[in-house]
């Protein structure tokens, strides 16, 4: 056992409103700068949508992430994986040209506008308007792309309907998702995985790119980075960035200076849907290359297997002989991630298919609001109307009542299939059982406070999905009314240690206090 | 701040005074010395004071020939003069085998500085050692071919000249089957020996008179060994330049080299066919209708 901590998230889709203040606290704390205009290193999509960059889920045109040779398929244990569009061989020979990079027109041409001309321009017959401009070539240009140009189904036709997770769809699903009173859709808030097992870190030639050994914080150092753009392929959710004018390439952070302080990421304190939760996770580490090697239909499984329970003995012992500090053990037995992910079975990664081990999960929305439909006698009523009145032909019935439970998640606008696309390798079982317990708690709480509900079929609704009252209560209070501390429960960074290795501190001491400052002042955190 | 006023109260003392005096006295000295500087830098790699022809006539006794003025033009732009149709000039240009004397743009002092000082130099010289020595330059001896083949790879530049300069064929070119194409910034040397002697060329090489070789090395002069050599690569390219057939390559050299291109553009083609074209929004954008500026 190789027992390691990592800085864990969860997303819960079911609360996000997609108000992008998210990307909006990111981007201006890290991305607003030369050359990173066009970076949204957190970015909340529509879906269906082709997301941003376009298609990026469509691998066989960015050819990222790892994939599995078909001749180890069966052994499970051993097959080995490689690099989609990087590695060694294919690194060397694409390192002048890498034929699979997203193009800026596949994100979007970053601009803004002319404001001044509102208030400087001379005096004339017409009224003076801010022209758009390039951020890139500062030249006037049409706007056609932007970062969530899909927002909300705009432009169906081109977004909605090209989402590469509608593959395994057949055509009447399909259909059924895009008929006017029936359409839906949900918000992929989406940031860096900061994955067990890297794409962006395994391709990079220069090694730039590195995993903190005491987070997992997945890392791009700027002095070491020649901006050969294999990560940019290799990363499956295109979250590293190449900015054009370091010549540098660049990734989500998670916030380190914040969580290092204590603070929560800006785009998970900003949240307004407090949809984001934050936490450290023990993991075995010897486990990596067995569970992202593993045949598809067990990915999923065998990842959750890899994050252990911190409340085991053996578990907390083989943590500290590895160095991990007793803080952030106790930081992990009272991770909100453990919980969502672990013992309440409720999150699921993002496209574990691509195999990087993503660390980000997310509880699948529970989208929309259910009803059961049934068939109704109208007859007697069309009678009554007569031939000359308008009465509805149809003979469906679409029931709000409680009485079937869990009868109506199977004809959910959002065929499952399409989310099992999106979260669990396209195994159905897996989302629909998440949806069942999210289901069973609104049933309970339902029974709690409105009370039309009776104790038998809350009970029995939530034996179904495999809660008891008391974690179904648990579920609830993190979901509805979490604090702050309860959301995001951030471990010491012990700096204070990582100094001490480099250097002696008794150097400084006596040296320092009440005086002159000499020098440049340097941040010391 | 402190240190340059505590430096001019310093100057102020008695050391003031003579700190002047160190500085102007050489200005006295000057105009005996730089009459001879000025031959030596600028004309003693063509012209020698009673020493004979070189590349250029010996000027011994060219003060009494010549009227000051007429030698200050001439030192000025000789090609203006020879241009306007002076008699003199022209008959000077064509004995000496349309050798064009490059320009010197000296203030008018300095010529007559120069002028002192050859006026004064051509008297010190016996006559008969002059003929003799014009004699031994005129004719050409046998060269080693080892000393062409060093010469060769010094022209040539896969020899490294000790002091750095740049290699002759960077701007010469000289016909010879050896030499694969020099430069054409600069004269085209193959008959360079017959035109102005050993001595002229080694002269040239060790005191260029042309500005931009003067440039050139200016801090990194070529040794006697190196003139040596390359004088002796210079009169065998001279001697054989009638029997050497260089390839010329012409329309070959560019056709091989697009038909080059074509190739590795083929086979990055093949290589990279299945690679990433366009936008994935390409369609998108194409529907888009410009606005019209």
């Amino acid at each position: 056992m190789d027992i390691r901590s990592q800085i864990s998230m969860v997303f819960h889709l079911d609360k996000c409103i997609g108000c992008h203040t998210c990307s909006v606290a990111c981007k201006n704390i890290w991305t607003d700068r030369k050359g990173a205009e066009y970076q949204w290193w957190n970015n909340v999509e529509t879906k269906p949508g082709t997301g941003y960059p376009g298609k990026w889920e469509d691998q066989d045109i960015y050819k990222g992430g790892w994939e599995k040779k078909s001749n180890g398929a069966g052994n499970g244990e051993s097959g080995d994986i490689k690099l989609k569009g990087a590695g060694k061989r294919k690194g060397l020979g694409n390192i002048f040209h890498n034929p699979n990079l997203p193009v800026i027109d596949d994100y979007y041409e970053p601009f803004t506008y002319k404001y001044l001309d509102l208030i400087e321009s001379p005096a004339g017959d017409d009224q003076p308007t801010a022209r758009p401009v390039s951020l890139i070539t500062g030249k006037h240009i049409d706007i056609k792309m932007g970062p969530n140009w899909d927002d909300d189904l705009g432009g169906s036709p081109d977004y909605a309907r090209n989402d590469p997770n509608l593959k395994n769809l057949t055509p009447a699903e399909r259909e059924a998702m895009f008929q006017l009173e029936k359409m839906a859709f949900f918000y992929l808030p989406r940031i860096c995985n900061h994955c067990l097992n890297p794409g962006c870190v395994a391709s990079c030639p220069s090694g730039a790119l590195y995993k903190r050994g005491e987070d997992g914080i997945v890392l791009v150092n700027q002095e070491v980075c020649r901006g050969w753009r294999m990560c940019v392929t290799a990363c499956p959710y295109k979250k590293t960035y190449y900015n054009w004018h370091t010549g540098k390439s660049e990734k989500c952070i998670l916030c380190f200076p914040r969580i290092e302080a204590g603070l929560a990421p800006a785009c998970m304190h900003s949240c307004v849907g407090r949809i984001r939760y934050l936490g450290v996770v023990l993991y075995d580490a010897d486990k990596i290359q067995d569970v992202a090697s593993a045949p598809e239909d067990e990915l999923v499984n065998r990842h959750m297997d890899i994050m252990l329970d911190p409340n085991d003995p053996e578990v907390i012992e083989a943590a500290k002989q590895n160095g991990v500090a007793d803080s952030t053990i106790r930081s992990a037995q009272a991770s909100p991630i453990y919980k969502f992910v672990k013992e309440w079975g409720m999150a699921l990664p993002l496209h574990s298919e691509f195999r990087t081990l993503p660390m980000l999960f997310y509880v699948p929305p529970l989208l929309p609001v259910m009803a059961s439909l049934s068939r109704a006698n109208n007859a007697e009523q069309a009678e009554k109307l007569g031939a000359k009145t308008k009465f509805w032909s149809d003979d469906w019935l679409y029931d709000t009542s409680t009485e079937e439970l869990f009868g109506t998640i199977d004809q959910a606008r959002f065929p499952l299939q399409y989310m099992a696309n999106l979260f669990s390798a396209g195994d159905t079982d897996m989302v629909r059982e998440r949806l069942m317990k999210l289901m069973a708690v609104r049933i309970h709480r339902r029974h709690v406070t409105v009370g039309d509900v009776s104790k038998e079929k809350a009970d029995g609704a939530l034996h179904e999905a495999g809660l008891t009252a008391e974690m179904a209560d648990a579920i609830y209070y993190l979901t509805a009314l979490a604090k702050f501390d309860d959301r995001f429960v951030i471990p010491a960074a012990h700096r204070e240690q990582a100094i001490e290795m480099m250097e002696f501190t008794g150097d400084k001491k006596g040296n320092t206090g009440f005086g002159f400052k000499e020098g440049t002042a340097q941040r010391g955190l | 701040m402190t240190n340059s006023s505590s430096l001019e109260r310093h100057a102020a003392g008695p050391g003031f005074f003579l700190m002047i005096v160190a500085l102007v006295l050489p200005a006295f000295c000057w105009a005996q010395t730089s009459g001879e500087q000025l031959f030596q830098a600028s004309c003693s790699a063509c012209h020698s004071i009673g020493g004979g022809r070189r590349v250029g006539p010996d000027l011994d006794g060219v003060v009494e020939r010549r009227s000051e003025a007429w030698l200050g033009q001439f030192i000025k732009s000789s090609q203006s003069l020879v241009k306007s149709g002076d008699a003199e000039a022209v008959a000077v240009f064509e004995e000496f085998s349309s050798m064009v004397m490059p320009d010197f743009p000296l203030p008018d002092e300095e010529i007559a500085e120069l002028l002192v000082y050859i006026g004064a130099q051509g008297s010190n010289v016996p006559e008969v050692v002059a003929a003799n020595v014009a004699e031994e330059t005129q004719a050409a001896t046998p060269v080693s071919a080892d000393h062409v083949l060093k010469g060769l790879e010094l022209f040539q530049g896969s020899t490294r000249f000790s002091n750095g300069g740049p290699g002759c064929n960077a701007c010469h070119h000289v016909k010879n089957d050896a030499v694969i194409g020099g430069g054409i910034l600069a004269r085209e040397l193959t008959t360079v020996f017959s035109r102005m002697g050993g001595d002229g060329v080694g002269a040239i090489l060790g005191q260029a008179p042309f500005p931009v070789m003067q440039a050139a090395y200016k801090n990194q002069p070529l040794t006697e060994d190196e003139i040596a050599y390359l004088v002796a690569f210079l009169q065998s390219a001279d001697e054989q330049h009638l029997f050497q057939q260089p390839r010329d390559y012409g329309f070959g050299l560019f056709a091989s080299g697009a038909l080059g291109a074509g190739v590795m553009y083929l086979f990055f083609a093949i290589i990279w066919r299945g690679r990433k074209r366009g936008s994935v929004n390409q369609e998108i954008y194409d529907r888009q209708p410009p606005s019209h500026n």
